[in-house]
């Protein structure tokens, strides 16, 4: 998966204030971030950074109080009412009325697909993520990985040109989650996003991307960008290389004196 | 076996050892104490078991009188506080004008609405459907409501982000979410219809259950059997109506927390 060099998001000076009784919140200042066609990124801090801010302004859930956010060429509101983006929470916000399959059918019966290729879309994506021998359980019926295994087959029903991923595995134990890191990538070098990845967890977002976009606190903003060198595919070996730990060390030391 | 001893033998020992009680009470009320009028006050379950089964046509009819109006009545009284509930989430406007004069309107003592209600309609089967709708619409709307409120930010934000149009969002998110919460006002409504029907038959109608409970009633000892019967005859209307409603949610929205089998077996 080579990335093009066409921009797919661009953020321009983007800032964010809140107004909190009497006190201004200034939750990002001036960020500016082009993220390429087919580009795996991180966005990478601690809490109260505006990660999620940033993330929420990409997928126009909320309106940055200044700058200037383009997709594609177009605003952010064009590329959501285009269907543009599958986002995935911290949470894997699953109706607990639908089964599994009905779950991942969701975003396909809003965009009025017809019943038999909506069939056929939920069986490859079930496929995808491992989880056809549960197609027919409810939400709660399943452990939390694998909830949040059927959020992000629901997030890639529609085919998105741009997955937006919000702390996805933040709430599993370790293993669960780099067994779901290993997953998401294989899962991405088939339908190829753009992806936008939250994390607060350095080797996360060293062992996903190819560049990790470190965010400082108070004020948020951007104060480093980290490309990733590992080839891909990547393997969980590459958890124990030397440049691996280098690139650790090197994403800690951005965050030394902040 | 073990499943029948754990679920159903407590319940057997408890309704048996019930019944005792009340026949030896009975007996000591009639013959040891010696109180005047005893029967009325803690009949012979036999006694009772007999007019059952001598007037089960009798009772039969009637209750079927009184439960098809009160059922009408909850039917509509149940679609008006669905409505209702769904116009008050769209707007606090519509809320505010709303929800105030729904309050007020449970502020009114049923038993005196029932005869004003009777007395303008002149007809006893609008009124028990009336009464019935009037009592059922205020625990629907309410508890709708809150179920169509209940929804996480998070899931309607799933929506916005499939640009959904609102009626959407209704239709997939907001109305299968509001269904706990309808089918608990519905079960509180259910035998709460019933017992209006049954009063506006109180207040003097040709046929239901009521009107043969308040004409046993006034035929004084005698008919103590019977009065009594159509008050058991009430209560099992009640909960017939109860048991129809909890049958249809299990069949309507079985994915609710509460019919998940416990233990947290996966």
């Amino acid at each position: 998966m080579t990335a093009s060099s066409t921009p797919e998001i661009q953020l321009d000076q983007i800032s964010m204030r809140y107004q909190t009784n009497s006190t201004e919140v200034l939750a990002l200042q001036d960020v500016t971030v082009d993220i390429k066609k087919g580009e795996f990124v991180s966005l990478l801090g601690p809490s109260g950074c505006g990660k999620t801010t940033l993330l929420r302004i990409m997928a126009d859930l909320i309106q940055p109080t200044n700058g200037e956010i383009k997709v594609a060429g177009e605003s952010a509101r064009a590329a959501r009412l285009a269907q543009k983006y599958g986002i995935v929470f911290q949470s894997p916000v699953l109706y607990d009325w639908r089964r599994v399959k009905q779950n991942i059918n969701l975003p396909l019966e809003m965009m009025g697909i017809k019943k038999a290729e909506r069939e056929e879309r939920v069986d490859y994506l079930l496929e995808l993520v491992g989880l056809q021998d549960f197609k027919n359980k409810y939400p709660w019926q399943l452990s939390g990985g694998m909830q949040q295994r059927v959020a992000i087959a629901r997030a890639l029903a529609m085919e998105p040109e741009i997955l937006l991923m919000d702390e996805p595995f933040s709430a599993l134990d370790e293993f669960t989650r780099e067994h779901l890191n290993e997953e998401l990538l294989s899962i991405w070098s088939k339908v190829g996003s753009t992806v936008v990845f939250v994390t607060h967890s350095i080797p996360e977002s060293i062992f996903l991307s190819d560049r990790v976009f470190v965010l400082s606190p108070h004020p948020g903003r951007l104060s480093a960008v980290v490309d990733i060198p590992l080839p891909r595919p990547r393997t969980p070996d590459m958890r124990h290389s030397p440049a691996f730990y280098q690139l650790i060390s090197d994403i800690r030391d951005c965050f030394e004196g902040v | 076996m073990v499943s029948f001893r754990s679920r159903w033998l407590p319940s057997l020992v408890w309704i048996v050892g019930l019944l005792l009680l009340w026949q030896a009470s009975s007996w000591v009320l009639l013959h040891v104490v010696e109180a005047s009028m005893a029967q009325s006050k803690i009949p012979y379950i036999h006694e009772l078991i007999r007019t059952f089964i001598t007037y089960g046509g009798t009772l039969f009819t009637e209750g079927s009188a009184t439960f098809s109006n009160a059922a009408l009545g909850f039917l509509l009284g149940a679609i008006l506080g669905a409505v209702l509930a769904v116009l008050m989430s769209l707007s606090k406007w519509m809320e505010q004008l709303t929800f105030p004069y729904a309050v007020a309107s449970q502020m009114i003592p049923i038993l005196g609405l029932a005869p004003i209600v009777y007395g303008i309609m002149r007809d006893e089967q609008i009124a028990r459907v009336l009464i019935a709708g009037y009592i059922t619409f205020f625990p629907v709307a309410l508890n709708m409501l809150r179920g169509l409120r209940s929804v996480d930010l998070s899931a309607v934000e799933l929506m916005y982000s499939y640009a959904a149009k609102p009626w959407m969002v209704y239709w997939k998110l907001r109305l299968p979410a509001s269904l706990p919460g309808l089918f608990s006002g519905l079960k509180i409504a259910a035998p709460l219809a019933v017992t209006g029907a049954i009063l506006v038959e109180l207040m003097g109608a040709q046929n239901g259950i009521g009107v043969i409970m308040l004409r046993n009633l006034y035929y004084g000892p005698s008919h103590n059997y019977m009065f009594w019967s159509t008050v058991i005859v009430g209560a099992l209307l009640g909960l017939l109506s109860y048991l129809i409603i909890s049958l249809i949610e299990r069949m309507v929205a079985p994915w609710q927390p509460e019919f998940r089998p416990s233990g947290g077996d996966k």
